[in-house]
């Protein structure tokens, strides 16, 4: 406890550190806001436009997959029949986001990236799985075959699913990719914190340092006090950010509250495991560890939007494995998931891989430091 | 209590320490005398097991000092050269914190704190932040942090620098107490005349080697020198130089800007000899000092250079 209690009071009365972790968010999505304009915070998103290509003499799967689509339209899609060579012109001409191609396999076609597009594959995803689901269930468990039409009901009652907790009615700001991008880089913040902490345990970067490594206080307890309460403090710092973005710019974040904490939660996470890595295991001086800090928050942040809206999907196109591993990016993806694509498996991979990064980063820093001597300090 | 035998620092082709050798007994005051840069602050880290060292052993209490030889970092107290203080903190959680990280036990701690506090004479800055303390103040808050868990061996590096006479009078008295109520005290300085206040025990060092040790008196006697003495005299003649030189007992002589100053071995009368000289010859002179020797003039005569010449211009 006096280790925490010493630990959280050195912390907070830190103000430039506080200051990048938490006044710089709070002023950059004022300046978010402020750039926008008021007036589109609150913009509705309406039903997204897309052509169905069919033909008259359409295959069971088909069959299907157009009256997924049915029961979409006037929902979450505004569904246009069209012909192909017209489909295809009003895509060129951005009348329509996407094209569903019934005639075959369903298959989606679209010419830009961007929240609306991002919702039709997920719609295409979620069609696909559920069909392969079925698919199974009759080919391998045909005395299933009754449940069978308790799923179809199911996969029938998606668009008053969606109406409850998706994005349909949802109120949506267009430009949140910029918000969650700011949340996601907040939560990266952290990793001033850590490395600040660091920084006062190691006898080559301080005086303190110094003082702190005689102490007969074992390095992993001083790792695990540090992550606690850095954790905690900077928790409160996201969700404090949160609370500005939604009850003051009133910018809507989405309706899941506890999914909406959790993905902040291991944010924050990350964000301290970060530092605590760059603190300890990095050879570069003090401020070089900062000007890494600056990097490691600032240039995630940037592939994953916080500059240029599109920066996300322009790297999913070009480089999907980036978003993968980029901690902003999955943050980022995380919040998409609970608040634009409603999707609990998606949440739960980008919930997953911050987990793992967070346990492997504290543990290559304890490992690092757990007997060190050094050369010169 | 320690023993380090034949310890080898590198820093890449710098030799820092070269087969550096000490034994430090309970109960002393050891004073580690050397010029900036001699290895002084590098033996003390190695020996804290902060520094890897290439070769050589060091035991504390009888048991290798390690990384994590955490029972025996629990006896040893601290004061670094640079003060190693929290801003963000007052001067009593500092102390506090310092002490919290040895001592669990929070009313003993308490008690300790306070001790600390008083002794260094902080008692009444306690709800100040370090920043707004004197550069002095500063300086006690550190060895406060460093000693409030009273431990049994106290590892000073150079503590009093940049500090105060006043500031520093207080630092000396309060080492001395210290020992006296049984800490053993190592202390590193390159201010001969403290090592030579308080140390019981003293090795001069650079270059990482260890050039001599024992007693101040053991070391004195180890010179040739024997007094000192510093005329202020004007028109000398190289003539008049080669007689003094000349004069029973005297070793060296040296004239430079109207100063003469003379060597002699240890004898009486040396300074009525150089005077009676000068007066027969009619030598105008003035201030006339006569001293025993220092721990400067071991060193001198050992390295054939001042401790004082390499301290880039330091006036104490």
């Amino acid at each position: 406890m006096h280790l925490v209690r010493y630990r959280s009071i050195q912390t907070v009365r830190n103000w430039s550190q506080m200051f990048w972790a938490l006044a710089f968010p709070i002023i950059l999505g004022t300046f978010f806001y402020v750039s926008f304009g008021s007036g589109d915070m609150g913009e509705e998103m309406g039903p997204i436009p897309v052509a169905v290509v069919a033909d008259a003499g359409e295959a069971a799967d088909t069959k299907a997959f157009m009256d997924f689509l049915e029961q979409m339209d006037g929902g979450v899609l505004q569904v246009l029949p069209m012909e192909e060579e017209a489909a295809r012109e009003a895509l060129q001409g951005d009348e329509i986001i996407g094209i569903f191609d019934c005639r075959r396999a369903p298959s989606l076609t679209v010419a830009g990236t961007g929240i609306s597009q991002s919702i039709l594959k997920s719609l295409m995803d979620g069609y696909d799985k559920n069909a392969a689901l079925i698919a199974s269930i009759v080919r391998d468990h045909p005395e299933k075959i009754p449940e069978l039409s308790e799923a179809a009901a199911a996969l029938g009652q998606r668009q008053e699913m969606t109406e409850d907790v998706g994005v349909k009615g949802r109120t949506l700001d267009t430009n949140i990719s910029y918000f969650f991008a700011l949340i996601a880089y907040a939560c990266l913040a952290g990793v001033f914190l850590g490395t600040q902490a660091s920084l006062d345990s190691q006898a080559d970067l301080s005086a303190l340092g110094a003082r702190q490594s005689v102490a007969p206080v074992h390095r992993l307890q001083m790792i695990l006090t540090d992550l606690l309460v850095l954790f905690f403090i900077h928790f409160g710092n996201v969700l404090i950010l949160t609370c500005y973005i939604r009850f003051v710019l009133k910018v809507d974040l989405g309706g899941d509250v506890p999914a909406l904490i959790l993905v902040e939660w291991m944010g924050s996470m990350i964000g301290i495991s970060m530092g605590i890595l760059v603190g300890r295991i990095s050879r570069l001086g003090m401020s070089g560890k900062m000007g890494l800090c600056v990097f490691l928050t600032l240039f995630p942040s940037f592939l994953a939007g916080l500059m240029f809206g599109q920066m996300k999907n322009v790297v999913e196109r070009h480089c999907p494995i980036v978003n993968r591993i980029n901690p902003a990016a999955v943050l980022s993806d995380a919040l998409y998931s609970i608040s634009v694509y409603n999707d609990g498996e998606r949440l739960i991979r980008s919930v997953a891989i911050l987990s793992i990064m967070s346990v492997g980063m504290v543990a290559v820093a304890y490992l690092a430091v757990r007997r060190v001597s050094y050369d010169s300090i | 209590m320690i023993q380090i035998k034949n310890l080898v620092k590198r820093y890449g082709s710098l030799l820092a320490l070269d087969h550096l050798n000490l034994s430090i007994h309970e109960g002393e005051v050891f004073g580690l005398l050397g010029p900036n840069g001699s290895g002084k602050t590098t033996a003390i880290n190695c020996l804290l097991a902060l520094l890897r060292y290439d070769k050589g052993s060091i035991t504390v209490m009888g048991e290798p000092m390690g990384p994590d030889s955490y029972e025996l970092k629990r006896q040893i107290g601290v004061v670094m050269q640079d003060v190693a203080v929290f801003e963000q903190m007052s001067v009593r959680e500092n102390v506090d914190y310092f002490c919290g990280l040895y001592i669990r036990d929070k009313a003993r701690r308490k008690e300790l704190v306070e001790d600390a506090i008083q002794f260094v004479g902080l008692g009444e800055y306690v709800k100040m932040r370090p920043k707004k303390l004197s550069g002095g103040l500063r300086r006690r808050l550190n060895i406060a942090c460093g000693i409030a868990h009273r431990p049994r061996l106290i590892i000073m590096d150079e503590p009093t620098v940049a500090v105060d006479p006043q500031s520093r009078n207080k630092i000396l008295e309060g080492i001395l107490e210290l020992n006296r109520q049984g800490s053993t005290i190592i202390y590193t300085s390159h201010y001969m005349e403290e090592v030579e206040q308080i140390c019981s025990q003293i090795a001069i060092i650079d270059h990482g080697r260890v050039l001599a040790s024992g007693t101040k008196e053991e070391l004195k006697d180890m010179i040739r020198t024997g007094e000192t003495i510093t005329i202020e005299a004007v028109a000398l003649e190289q003539e008049h130089l080669d007689a003094l030189r000349a004069l029973p007992h005297v070793f060296d002589v040296s004239y430079k800007e109207q100063i003469l100053v003379i060597r002699c071995s240890r004898a009486r009368h040396n300074l009525v000899s150089v005077l009676h000289y000068l007066e027969g010859k009619d030598l105008v002179f003035g201030k006339v000092f006569s001293e025993l020797p220092t721990l400067n003039d071991v060193f001198l005569e050992i390295t054939g250079k001042g401790l004082r010449d390499q301290q880039g211009g330091d006036g104490r």
